[in-house]
């Protein structure tokens, strides 16, 4: 009885090393791991905490994600106090000394990244900011492939012996990504100067690089629900800026933003911000894509018209 | 355990666990508790909590009834990394009774073989409820059997964890040993330490599984073993130490819909505890307890609960108190939070007591983790 018990024991502990051979990454978002996929190509197994339909900054920080956090060779977040409220607790339980700051296995993406809105200074009379500035910066392309070469270049400190490919992963990306870009801006042409409406404030590097001009908020503050005198006030300036576009996070509850909609005639889109928010997004450039078709499509307007 | 097997366990990690060498510079941030706005400095927060309280409270002889209006506790927290190997917490608690150090503690988070060793003055790790700190429960008061069992601050002791993840791919299973002074009377009514040297013995495995993407269980098992005060044996001149084992398990789920996430959640948590305790003359006493909550997220801002406790009296198992406490909460953003409760309970002599409480906390720092 007791040789059982041993072997069952034993058999516990050398389990996880016997899974695949690949560098395993977990990433804080699907953007991050679907970015990782792009450079890492087939050696590297990326897994994501926040499924791409969830809000980011309210993720619940599950003990079982700790189970992939233990074997993690590679994690990577976003950063900026995007996760703040969920990932630096589920790193200090991981019990992983490789994917802590500091070492080889934690990549903050922000690094190196064009970061918006970072304030000069900052209390909470402002909603929830973010001190460091506004992390939703992988919505830029440009920001996008400073991501992938530095998830690259960590690829290949940690794993050298593919350092080739993980270069002509990076190179291909880049390319297609420069091929894309020029798609996008062709695109995105008569978004230019068109002023809109964003529920939370995500959207600062999207509309800067794609031309829009986001005039306001529904959320009064970030993480403050809107007040009746709020969505009034929001409402006239709509009707005098002539604003014809609602943009919203899938994760927030649509009802309001419809009826601001109807009530100024505007256009309400429902956007995803994250790869993985609706199935078709699988990919880095599929969310641009599809982001893009989207807002066109709702107003009316395509490529081919401008 | 023994000192020499802390120290001995220490050095090894201290020598397994080295920062890997990396070819470019540490990155200048650390996670979890530093942030920005004070990098070297430990974060610090305070959690306010202002109590207002109406009806008759049922006072239990030589306990002070707390006025009808109270700054309860400002609850000052210090938490920082200290090392590449240990952060380190610490809660102190100001209140009308002076100021407590109610937790102050080392974890070294990445000792070998999936181990953690918290040395300190900490939350013993029983069960699930005790490990919150009052200002952050859902309640104005405690459960009923958590006070009768427990005390009124729940059980706590300086001492040390030890914690192992069981290493398996599919369940997070943690176990945890502890070993902390046992409380006195005061303190934990089930327990009494008699001498400077009586050691409070805890253990609690837990275990954490995803029903579905929304859904989550944890369910967990805990003991603890430990001094319950002296007989005295008037004929021989003699004392000896009493014992007390307390067990108790644990249930919560959890649901909260990923895609509205912020909208709609909901929460049913479970405790029995059960207990043992030696009493004059050789014999012993078995009681037992359990509350039940359950609470729904049911908008952005607004939270509806309600409780259920039962608990015998933990010297005497004929007498018994039952009470029910339901709440609405408004949050109007995640830093603040008022609620208004209410409770009915029958004490253990048969007297009927209803209370009416307004729980308002507000807390000031950095954004810290949400609870799980």
């Amino acid at each position: 009885m007791s040789k059982t018990k041993a072997l069952l024991a034993a058999a516990l502990c050398v389990l996880p090393s016997l899974s695949s051979a690949k560098i395993q990454i977990v990433t804080t978002t699907e953007d991050l791991a679907a970015l990782a996929r792009e450079v890492g190509g087939g050696q590297v197994e990326a897994q994501t905490i926040a499924k791409g339909y969830e809000d980011p900054h309210f993720v619940q920080a599950k003990p079982s994600y700790l189970l992939k956090l233990k074997r993690a060779d590679l994690f990577i977040q976003v950063g900026l106090e995007l996760e703040v409220a969920w990932a630096g607790a589920l790193l200090t339980s991981a019990r992983n000394t490789n994917i802590i700051p500091g070492n080889p296995g934690f990549l903050d993406a922000s690094e190196s990244c064009e970061v918006l809105e970072k304030p000069q200074s900052v209390d909470r009379s402002l909603g929830d900011v973010h001190p460091l500035g506004n992390p939703h910066y992988w919505l830029d392309p440009a920001n996008g492939r400073i991501i992938a070469s530095r998830i690259a270049q960590r690829l290949e400190e940690i794993d050298s012996s593919h350092a080739a490919e993980y270069r002509s992963n990076l190179a291909a990306f880049e390319k297609r990504l420069n091929e894309k870009s020029r798609e996008w801006a062709l695109l995105a042409q008569p978004l230019k100067g068109l002023g809109v409406v964003t529920y939370h404030n995500s959207w600062p590097n999207f509309a800067r690089r794609f031309g829009l001009r986001v005039v306001n908020f529904i959320e009064p503050r970030p993480g403050i629900p809107p007040s009746p005198a709020h969505v009034q006030s929001l409402e006239k300036q709509m009707a005098r800026e002539k604003i014809a576009l609602i943009l919203v996070e899938p994760y927030f509850d649509d009802k309001l933003p419809r009826k601001i909609a109807e009530d100024t005639g505007a256009h309400l889109v429902i956007l995803p911000p994250s790869v993985g928010a609706v199935p078709d997004i699988k990919t880095y450039f599929g969310l641009f894509d599809h982001d893009l078709k989207l807002i066109l499509g709702a107003l009316g307007k395509s490529a081919a018209k401008s | 355990m023994k000192p020499f097997l802390l120290l001995a366990l220490f050095a090894v990690a201290a020598k397994a666990e080295e920062p890997a060498p990396s070819s470019r510079p540490p990155a200048p941030r650390a996670f979890g508790a530093l942030q920005a706005s004070n990098l070297l400095n430990p974060n610090i927060s305070v959690i306010g909590w202002f109590q207002g309280e109406a009806g008759r409270r049922h006072s239990d002889p030589g306990v002070n009834l707390p006025p009808a209006l109270d700054m309860k506790e400002a609850e000052l927290g210090f938490q920082s990394i200290v090392d590449p190997y240990a952060r380190a917490d610490f809660f102190i608690s100001v209140g009308r009774e002076g100021v407590e150090l109610e937790e102050g503690y080392i974890d070294w988070f990445h000792l070998p073989h999936d181990l953690a060793l918290k040395v300190g003055k900490f939350r013993a790790d029983f069960g699930k409820f005790n490990r919150t700190h009052p200002p952050e429960t859902a309640f104005a008061d405690r459960p009923l059997v958590h006070e009768r069992f427990l005390g009124n601050e729940g059980l706590s002791g300086a001492g040390a964890d030890l914690s192992w993840q069981v290493p398996n791919p599919w369940v997070l299973v943690t176990v945890d040993g502890e070993i902390i002074n046992t409380p006195t009377a005061e303190e934990s009514p089930f327990f009494d330490r008699a001498r400077r040297r009586d050691l409070l013995y805890v253990a609690h495995a837990s275990g954490y599984y995803d029903l579905s993407d929304a859904v989550n269980m944890t369910l967990g098992g805990s003991y603890a073993y430990g001094a319950a005060g002296q007989d005295y044996n008037a004929v021989a001149l003699s004392s000896r130490t009493l014992s007390a084992q307390l067990g108790g398990l644990d249930l919560t789920l959890r649901w909260r819909n990923p895609r509205r996430s912020i909208y709609r959640s909901g929460f049913w948590q479970t405790e029995v505890l059960w207990g043992k305790r030696g009493a004059a003359g050789g014999s012993s006493v078995g009681t037992a307890g359990m509350f039940s909550h359950v609470e729904y997220q049911f908008a952005r801002r607004w939270r509806a609960g309600a409780r259920y406790d039962y608990t015998q009296m933990p010297a005497d198992r004929s007498q018994h108190e039952e009470a029910g406490l339901a709440y609405l909460t408004f949050q109007p953003s995640e830093f603040t939070s008022i609620s208004l409760q209410g409770r009915q309970a029958r004490r253990f002599d048969g007297a009927k007591e209803t209370l009416g409480f307004l729980k308002i906390t507000f807390n000031i720092g950095p954004h810290g983790s949400h609870p799980f």
